[in-house]
C-alpha cells in the first residue's frame, strides 16, 4: 500500500543509512593515528556504499501496492570498503612500528575530507527528519477529518 | 461516492488528498535517496488529470439531455491517475544523481501546507453537514 507508512519506512531508511555513515566517518576521526590493525598494518579509512531500493520488495507487497514500477525507494548502506589509498609514510625512526628505513606507516585519512562528510550526513538525516515529520503530521491532521 | 450527500468536490478533495501522499512519498523517497550514486529524481504531476477530472467548465465532456445517455469525455474524479517520472530538469552530479535537496525540500512543505488546506475544505464541509443535520444547532 502506497500510504504514509510507506512515507515514513523510506524516511527513516535514508535516517538509518546516514547513521550508518556517521559511524563509518567517527570511526575514522577516532582512528586517525592508528598504526597497528588486527588485519596487520595501518587502519584503512572506511567508506559507505548506499543503493537504493524499491520499498515493496516481496511478491505479496508488490501485488498489493499501488506503486509496481517502484517510485518510492529506500536507501540501504550495502557494503562499507575500505579505502585504497596508500598509507602516508613519516619518518619516525624512534617509533616501535617504524620500519627498517625508520619510516612509520600511518592511515591515509584526511580530517578536513572527514568533517565535510560529517557535515553532510548531519544535513541529510535532518532532511530526512523533516520528511518523517511532514508524514506524521499529514497522517495525524488526516484523522482529524470529519471532528 | 457521489450521491446527494457528497457533491463533486467533497470527491475532487479526497482524490486530491490521496494525491498529495503520493506525491509526499515520491518527494520522500527522493529526499532520502540524494547521496545514492545513480539514483534519478522522481516527479508527480496529477493537477492537470484532476483538473480534466473535474471538468468544471464542461469543456471536457458531451452534455446529455436524458439520464439513459452515454456520457462521452470526462472521466471519474476517483479514476484520476498520476503521473511519476524521472524529473528531466534534474542536473546529473558526479555521480549520476539527480535530486536538488532544496527544491525537494521544498516540495515537500509546499505539499503539506497544500494536503493540510484540502483537509481543512473538507472538515468545513463536513461542519456544514453536520449543521444541518442538527436542524442547525
Amino acid at each position: 500500500m502506497a500510504d504514509f507508512l510507506t512515507g515514513m519506512r523510506v524516511s527513516s531508511s535514508g535516517m538509518a543509512a546516514q547513521r550508518m555513515r556517521m559511524n563509518t566517518i567517527a570511526s575514522n576521526i577516532a582512528n586517525i593515528n592508528t598504526t597497528q590493525t588486527p588485519e596487520g598494518g595501518p587502519y584503512r579509512r572506511k567508506d559507505v556504499v548506499f543503493e537504493s531500493m524499491p520499498d515493496a520488495k516481496n511478491f505479496g507487497e508488490i501485488i498489493t501496492s499501488t506503486d509496481p514500477k517502484g517510485n518510492f525507494q529506500r536507501v540501504q548502506v550495502t557494503d562499507i570498503i575500505s579505502d585504497r589509498k596508500a598509507p602516508l609514510l613519516k619518518y619516525e625512526p624512534d617509533h616501535p612500528d617504524a620500519n627498517a628505513d625508520g619510516y612509520v606507516a600511518y592511515p591515509n585519512i584526511n580530517l578536513m575530507e572527514e568533517m565535510t562528510n560529517m557535515i553532510q550526513a548531519t544535513r541529510s538525516y535532518e532532511a530526512n527528519v523533516t520528511a518523517l515529520q511532514a508524514s506524521k503530521d499529514m497522517a495525524l491532521s488526516a484523522l482529524e477529518i470529519g471532528r | 461516492m457521489s450521491n446527494g450527500i457528497f457533491d463533486k468536490t467533497t470527491n475532487a478533495l479526497a482524490t486530491s488528498l490521496a494525491m498529495r501522499q503520493l506525491r509526499h512519498n515520491v518527494t520522500a523517497s527522493n529526499i532520502a535517496n540524494a547521496e545514492t550514486p545513480g539514483y534519478h529524481a522522481k516527479k508527480m504531476d496529477f493537477e492537470g488529470a484532476l483538473q480534466r477530472a473535474l471538468d468544471l467548465d464542461g469543456a471536457n465532456s458531451l452534455s446529455t439531455s436524458d439520464s439513459q445517455h452515454f456520457g462521452i469525455g470526462g472521466v471519474s474524479v476517483s479514476k484520476t491517475r498520476p503521473d511519476i517520472y524521472e524529473d528531466p530538469e534534474g542536473a546529473v552530479n558526479n555521480d549520476g544523481n539527480t535530486v536538488d535537496v532544496e527544491k525537494e525540500m521544498s516540495a515537500l512543505s509546499e505539499n503539506a501546507v497544500l494536503y493540510k488546506a484540502a483537509l481543512q475544505l473538507i472538515n468545513k464541509k463536513m461542519a456544514a453537514l453536520k449543521y444541518a443535520a442538527n436542524d442547525g444547532r
